[in-house]
């Protein structure tokens, strides 16, 4: 009975959806959450309602089937879609296999015709116009605007010399006016420029004197404030080849850093992912008719996956790199390990870059001050007043922080105490005196340990 | 005549390069540097464009390298115990070519049929979980877990983690829950991270083969209750011998 309520019900779908949903809900939720629960359990894994995936879409699947003139049969290549195309019954069975280049659906045995229908008419139900409310509530990411930096300071040189010139110009021409006139004062008569200067400097002495007062320092300030900024990196932010917005991938997703930063528990680099690794998600994640689609893009472009094609996209063959830009550029002289620092020492990552998960621009050198905001560091006691990536900001840090040498977390604090405890109590009782032991008194000054 | 002009010129060039001294907050210039050599040099260091060294350009290899897949069949040096090498060999069940577009294994070794049906014969996990290394398994698996899979599959194994709770994926893939999974084998498990399974895209590239099995470990552990708890299980025993 319940069957045939279904499927008078279905054939009113097409007219009179809303009422349809309406009906179908207050007559029969049961059947429908069995529908909703089953598509969960042992289709989603695979199946989108309105997307190919890594299976096929399944909206309308069972009208897809009926125009084949198979209907009945998709009940058998549900429950065993393997034994359907070896009988030979179904050509659209091979088609789809075929399809999906013999990509294999699992076997639900188990299921009857009553549960694959309920499944089928939950989706069925689904409205497609909804989707488009789907995904994450994503504020627009600003593009990467390439400005070409570079040319500006001659544009500065050129006009500079051409507003000189006009200047002397001018000069030249109204001093040539006066001789002519012979209406200038006669102080002035015959002058050269210089005296005419000094005459009007010494007339005016006082603004004079304080100008040129002001002008001195003020260059002073500028050549010291200038040399003291060179190899000053905050707030460094490089433009990059994508927009890639932090936020949303480990703010609003919950992506842990070391998911893509992948190496950064095992080697000196934290590792830039692969594009496959990108793909992993974005392979279903295409931003469709959204802002940020373009970026997702140039990810396709970059792993030679173009969605169009096939049931849900293929690879071109035509690979190309995405070259990112290095925010955090240590020179060849200073050795740096990630690992030693996320593994033994236990860091955030946000305590030496900020915390990313709220960065909505792209990846920049945090300024010390922002980092001095960090939970994290307010809890182990560090307070940077060194600009990030210098090496006084380093070695504060060392001085700063404190070590927990008695815990065993990675074995590498344990066996320095071990070895201060047999060899130098007296030592480790002086590295305790103040009731902590930091980095810099196990080794954290030595210039040798960064610099050799 | 032109003496005359000096001062006016000089005058007017210090006051230019006070200009362009003033003007250095372009986000994209890092900035003067004491050893620009030593930052972009032709040492070899990770992500840095060799096509462009000292001004040399190389277009042979100017923004060709990008990050990329640890090379085939590596197995890591630290890390890898002599007793673990067998483990660290290159697959034996292999996926299907279907799967370089469903699961995106571009570029990997492939056969014509995927081998996951026959990865239920595959019930043993060679990384033994013995009474002496279960906790540091499990604290290893945690913390991989916590970073690879707990943003799909959820802290608890729910399959309701927080890229599940955004939305990000719409309506397309629900993470099922580990307890719905527990009658696959522990090579399904295995193969099923290491190549992808469903809307789950491949891991191989970002786990080794070692660190893939512990968290085979750390995924019993969601479904069977007490899963590496021997001490509870050695006190039972010993528990019920005194009964005896």
């Amino acid at each position: 009975m319940k069957i045939t309520n279904i499927q008078k019900v279905t054939e009113l779908r097409t007219s009179l959806k809303a009422i349809f949903l309406f009906s179908f809900l207050t007559l029969a939720p049961s059947y429908f959450s069995q529908g909703e629960g089953l598509f969960k359990a042992k289709c989603a894994t695979c199946h989108a309602v309105f997307k190919n995936g890594t299976g096929p879409k399944l909206y309308e699947a069972r009208k897809r089937w009926d125009d084949a003139g198979e209907g009945e049969l998709i009940y058998e290549w549900v429950r065993n879609n393997a034994a359907l195309r070896a009988s030979g019954k179904s050509s659209r069975a091979n088609e789809i296999f075929q399809e999906y280049k013999g990509s294999v659906m699992s076997v639900f045995a188990d299921l009857t015709d009553d549960q694959i229908t309920s499944i089928f008419d939950w989706v069925d139900a689904q409205d497609p116009n909804a989707q488009a409310a789907g995904g994450p509530n994503i504020a627009a990411v600003s593009g990467v605007e390439m400005e070409e930096e570079k040319g500006l300071p001659w544009i500065w040189i050129v006009m500079g010399v051409m507003f000189s010139i006009i200047i002397m110009a001018v000069g030249g021409v109204r001093r040539q006016l006066k001789i002519a006139t012979k209406e200038s004062d006669e102080d002035s008569e015959g002058l050269t420029y210089v005296e005419e200067f000094k005459t009007w400097a010494w007339k005016y002495r006082l603004y004079v004197g304080l100008t040129t007062l002001v002008l001195v320092l003020s260059l002073v300030v500028g050549f010291f404030q200038t040399l003291y900024s060179i190899n000053l990196m905050e707030s460094y932010q490089p433009s990059q080849p994508i927009a890639f917005p932090h936020d949303v991938h480990a703010g609003v997703n919950g992506i842990d850093c070391k998911y893509c930063h992948n190496s950064v528990t095992k080697s000196k680099s934290a590792g830039l992912p692969t594009v496959n690794v990108c793909m992993n998600c974005h392979k279903k994640i295409d931003g469709e008719g959204k802002e940020y689609q373009g970026e997702i893009n140039k990810i396709y472009a970059a792993a030679g996956w173009d969605p169009s094609r096939g049931p849900s996209g293929e690879y071109t063959n035509e690979t190309k790199p995405i070259v990112w830009n290095k925010v955090h550029n240590l020179p060849d002289h200073v050795y740096f390990n990630h690992s030693q620092h996320v593994v033994v020492g236990g860091l955030d990552c946000k305590q030496c870059h900020g915390d990313m998960a709220k960065l909505k621009e792209l990846a920049k050198v945090q300024p010390h001050q922002e980092l001095n905001k960090i939970q994290e560091n307010i809890d182990s006691k560090i307070e940077f007043d060194r600009a990030t990536m210098t090496m006084g900001w380093c070695i504060q840090c060392h001085e700063q922080s404190s070590i927990n040498i008695t815990d065993g977390k990675s074995g590498y604090y344990a066996e320095i105490h071990n070895r201060l405890k047999e060899n130098d109590y007296n030592l480790l009782n002086q590295y305790n005196e103040d009731g902590r032991v930091s980095v810099k008194e196990l080794g954290g000054w030595e210039c040798s340990k960064c610099h050799y | 005549m032109n003496k005359k002009f000096n001062l006016n010129m000089g005058l007017s060039f210090l006051m230019l390069l006070a200009l362009m001294v003033s003007c250095s907050s372009n986000p994209d210039s890092a900035g003067t540097e004491y050893m620009p050599d030593m930052y972009r040099s032709p040492a070899i260091e990770t992500y840095v464009d060799y096509g462009e060294i000292r001004g040399r350009e190389n277009k042979e290899i100017k923004t060709k390298l990008s990050a990329r897949q640890t090379p085939k069949y590596t197995v890591p040096y630290y890390g890898t115990e002599g007793s673990e090498v067998q483990m660290m060999l290159p697959n034996k069940r292999k996926a299907g070519v279907a799967w370089r577009e469903s699961h995106g294994l571009f570029g990997w070794d492939l056969n014509a049929e995927s081998a996951y049906d026959k990865a239920r014969l595959d019930t043993v996990n060679p990384l033994t979980m013995t009474p002496e290394n279960a906790e540091t398994i499990l604290k290893n698996g945690e913390k991989l877990y916590t970073s690879m899979c707990a943003h799909c599959h959820g802290e608890k194994g729910d399959g309701n983690g927080t890229m599940i709770q955004s939305g990000a994926y719409g309506d397309l893939g629900v993470v099922p829950a580990y307890k719905d999974l527990d009658t696959l084998s522990e090579g399904k498990i295995y193969y099923s991270i290491y190549y992808g399974k469903g809307y789950m895209g491949a891991h191989g590239s970002l786990l080794n083969k070692k660190e893939i099995w512990t968290l085979v470990h750390y995924v019993r552990q969601f479904q069977r209750d007490g899963y590496g708890k021997f001490e509870d299980v050695a006190e039972v025993e010993s528990a019920e011998e005194s009964a005896e």
